[in-house]
């Protein structure tokens, strides 16, 4: 029995300067109870066809076509009032964000029984408030009693989701659309949604949608798959028949850009070990002045060996980034020792839409560095820049482009030049692949692997993706609260955690 | 800026501004009178071949004093905008950039300065040190670099704490090197808008200074003197008060017009 039949859904945005088409012919079913995945890229036209189904895409300036057929109603063409009747009670959909999701005025308990007072008018507040104790205990909120008084910003942003699943779920939807709902989270937190939505749907019998960028993430969810590709649909079938015996390239690209688990991808043959980079003794680093001041980094004691990849792996707020910033003397706010045998250490940031100044060219911004500390002249400064941009992968002709005119992953390659226009020893990579697309992110890691060997480069890699971490370190740091709890050869650490958050996170991903 | 020059109404403002520039550098070249020279017998004389835009009050050639008053009020606003848009750069890029105890003080003076309006502010000048052109435009420039000061901080704050800021660091730049040309050219979309602005604000504000008689002084032209001369004859010599209004409402038009069109 299907419960959602999606036939040659189009969408055309008219708004651009020709008309654009962001979904291609789109047809697909969801089974009574099934789970569904939609994997693709940005730009696949994933969240727009979920959109759709959730009626949220009333704006002007695009043409649909197509049927999205539910309870024998088309849900594209049939009235507002009776669209309402259905949005947020037979269908409900979780968002990316539990950031900006929920409105930061309203108590998280008014949010979660919003559902109910529009659907349930018969019920009672009582009622209402009982109801949504009940969502939240579902969900695994606990203090439900409390959590229910507090706002949005007094939540985690996994407590965030949790009520935003609970919102979602209140009111028993027969199909839930979940549009990347773990990639803002931790993957401790990820593996516990993730859980969280298979038991909903065999306790109650909710069909999922589940739109995701990550293939084994919708491997462990999803009985079926749909793989979507620049608006089409490229590939579909059951989750095993795609997944052992996909039959389209890009597929198969997809899968190769997530690093499985222990699966090793490169380990650096030049170390040296008798001598360091970098060496820090009961480092304390603070953020912040007066009374806001605060200690994020605790204690840290390391050392980093000449040629290797370190890995420096933690969830968001655990202080990696902030200490990557204290050992390039950009956080000034420090206690303990630190020494960098590198005159100019240089960082890749994670952001390649804020690191590049969006006011000059790529040519002015990798020459900037010569202008300060070479003092070449310009013909030299050109060809230089000439022979990064080749070496990074890039054509010359971007020399005369503005960073908006590049794509996430050629200005994360711009950022990359442009740390390694200063020729350093060391290398602070801060989380370099996260905001890029999947396939994109393989070739960026594959970039830095060989410029760390052209350049016998010594790399601080900060991520929070430990397939990332073990696929390339020849030794990893692991962080939590501040605190260096862990750290060793990559290969020995995951083999034989032995902290006991370690073996949490390492469980967490599959 | 290629896109600017296919948006219509930015380029109708272009040719307008353009054709009150070259008016008021070409001006001695284009009329063969002297704006100041007096003529009993053509006194509120009418419009004429000769005299295009008729005389005033003194026989003087409206047409002549027009293109005089044109580069006179052109002068003041350019120059105006110069030190306000100067001014309000330095105080607002190092203010947002350096932020602490020094942009909180340095804020507080801007905004008391911000809550008079230009022409008070000139008027205080011009009482302290007399009235003359100089004067003029010093007096209203410091006025306009409170609006100046606050834009260019709010984008340096927004800018300071991108990691494009930190990567210039990194680089071996300097403070002095980060504001003025790693964030400043990031505040030039808006810098150019807030110029134009600007400028009409300047030759409203030399009008309405000239026009109260603490502006501009006699015999010399300005559009808001002449305005304000020809009120007492607005029944004999329309034209007197007519065109210098026109000029003005032409030069405003044709900036409100490019601005607009930046702004889009």
């Amino acid at each position: 029995m299907n419960i959602l039949n999606v036939e040659k859904l189009n969408i055309e945005f008219l708004d651009h300067e020709g008309p654009e088409k962001v979904v291609k012919d789109v047809s697909f079913n969801l089974e009574e109870g099934g789970i569904l995945g939609i994997v693709g890229e940005s730009g696949s036209g994933k969240s727009m066809t979920a959109l759709a189904i959730a009626g949220l895409l009333n704006r002007h300036d695009m043409r649909k076509s197509g049927k999205i057929e539910y309870k024998g109603r088309d849900l594209l063409t049939i009235p507002r009032e009776e669209l309402r009747s259905f949005q947020g009670d037979d269908i409900s959909m979780i968002f990316q964000e539990p950031m900006t999701s929920f409105d930061p005025r309203l108590r998280i308990g008014f949010q979660v029984e919003e559902g109910l007072g529009v659907h349930r008018p018969e019920m009672t507040a009582e009622e209402k408030k009982a109801a949504a104790l009940e969502a939240m205990t579902a969900v695994g909120l606990e203090n439900q009693e409390r959590v229910y008084m507090l706002y949005p910003h007094e939540l985690s942003g996994g407590m965030r989701q949790r009520a935003m699943i609970a919102a979602a779920v209140i009111t028993e939807p027969r199909i839930l659309i979940a549009d990347e709902p773990t990639t803002a989270l931790d993957v401790t937190v990820q593996a516990q949604i993730i859980k969280l939505l298979r038991r909903i749907n065999s306790e109650k019998g909710t069909a999922i949608l589940f739109i995701s960028h990550d293939m084994s993430l919708v491997k462990q969810l999803c009985k079926e798959v749909m793989v979507m590709k620049k608006g089409s649909v490229v590939e579909r079938g059951s989750s095993e028949q795609v997944y052992l015996h996909p039959r389209e390239d890009y597929t198969v690209s997809l899968m190769n850009a997530i690093p499985k688990k222990g699966v090793r991808y490169y380990r650096s043959e030049d170390i040296e070990s008798d001598s360091e980079i970098a060496r820090a003794e009961k480092l304390n680093v603070f953020v912040g002045n007066g009374r806001g001041r605060r200690c994020i980094v605790q204690d840290a004691s390391f050392s980093i060996r000449q040629g290797e990849i370190m890995g420096l792996v933690g969830e968001s707020g655990s202080g990696k980034t902030t200490l990557g910033k204290a050992l390039l003397g950009i956080n000034k706010d420090t206690e303990g020792t630190f020494d960098i045998h590198d005159p100019y250490p240089q960082m890749i940031f994670q952001d390649p839409y804020s690191s590049l100044n969006p006011a000059r060219t790529i040519g002015w911004i990798l020459e900037e560095p010569l202008r300060l500390r070479s003092r070449v002249d310009r013909e030299v400064r050109r060809e230089r820049v000439n022979e990064m941009l080749k070496t990074v992968g890039l054509s010359e002709d971007m020399y005369s482009r503005y960073p908006d005119q590049l794509s996430g992953g050629q200005r994360q390659r711009v950022s990359i030049a442009s740390a390694l226009m200063q020729t350093p020893k060391l290398v602070i990579a801060d989380e370099p692949v996260s905001a890029l697309d999947v396939t994109v992110q393989r070739q960026i890691l594959e970039l830095i692997r060989e410029l760390k060997e052209k350049y016998s480069l010594t790399v601080l890699f900060i991520s929070h993706d430990l397939r990332v971490v073990y696929s390339l370190c020849d030794s990893v740091m692991i962080m939590k609260d501040g605190v260096i709890v862990e750290q060793g050869d990559t290969d020995h650490v995951y083999e034989a955690p032995a902290h006991e958050y370690t073996k949490k996170l390492l469980a967490a991903v599959d | 800026m290629k896109k600017l020059m296919k948006n219509k109404s930015f380029r109708a403002g272009l040719v307008i501004t353009g054709v009150m520039v070259f008016l008021a550098i070409a001006g001695p070249f284009i009329t063969p009178w002297d704006p100041e020279e007096m003529n009993r017998g053509l006194k509120f004389s009418g419009v004429s071949l000769s005299h295009i835009m008729g005389c005033d009050n003194f026989g003087r050639d409206i047409f002549s004093r027009v293109l005089y008053g044109l580069r006179t009020t052109m002068i003041v606003a350019v120059g105006t905008v110069f030190i306000g848009c100067a001014g309000g750069v330095i105080i607002g890029s190092l203010t947002g950039y350096f932020g602490g105890i020094f942009d909180t003080v340095v804020m507080r003076i801007n905004d008391v300065l911000f809550a008079f309006p230009a022409v008070l502010i000139a008027l205080v000048f011009v009482s302290l040190f007399g009235s003359s052109d100089v004067i003029l435009i010093v007096a209203l420039g410091v006025a306009f670099i409170p609006s100046f000061a606050r834009m260019v901080r709010s984008e340096f704050l927004r800018n300071r704490s991108l990691d494009y800021v930190a990567a210039a660091r990194l680089q071996g730049a300097g403070n002095f090197r980060i504001i003025f040309f790693h964030i400043l050219p990031n505040a030039w979309p808006v810098l150019l808008q807030s110029v134009i602005i600007g400028f009409n604000n300047a030759v409203l504000a030399e009008a309405g200074m000239s026009f109260l008689g603490i502006g501009v002084q006699p015999p010399a032209a300005s559009l808001g003197r002449m305005l304000s001369e020809a009120q007492s004859y607005i029944r004999v010599a329309p034209g007197y008060a007519l065109f210098p209004g026109l000029v003005i409402i032409l030069m405003v038009l044709g900036l409100g017009l490019m601005s607009r069109a930046s702004y889009e």
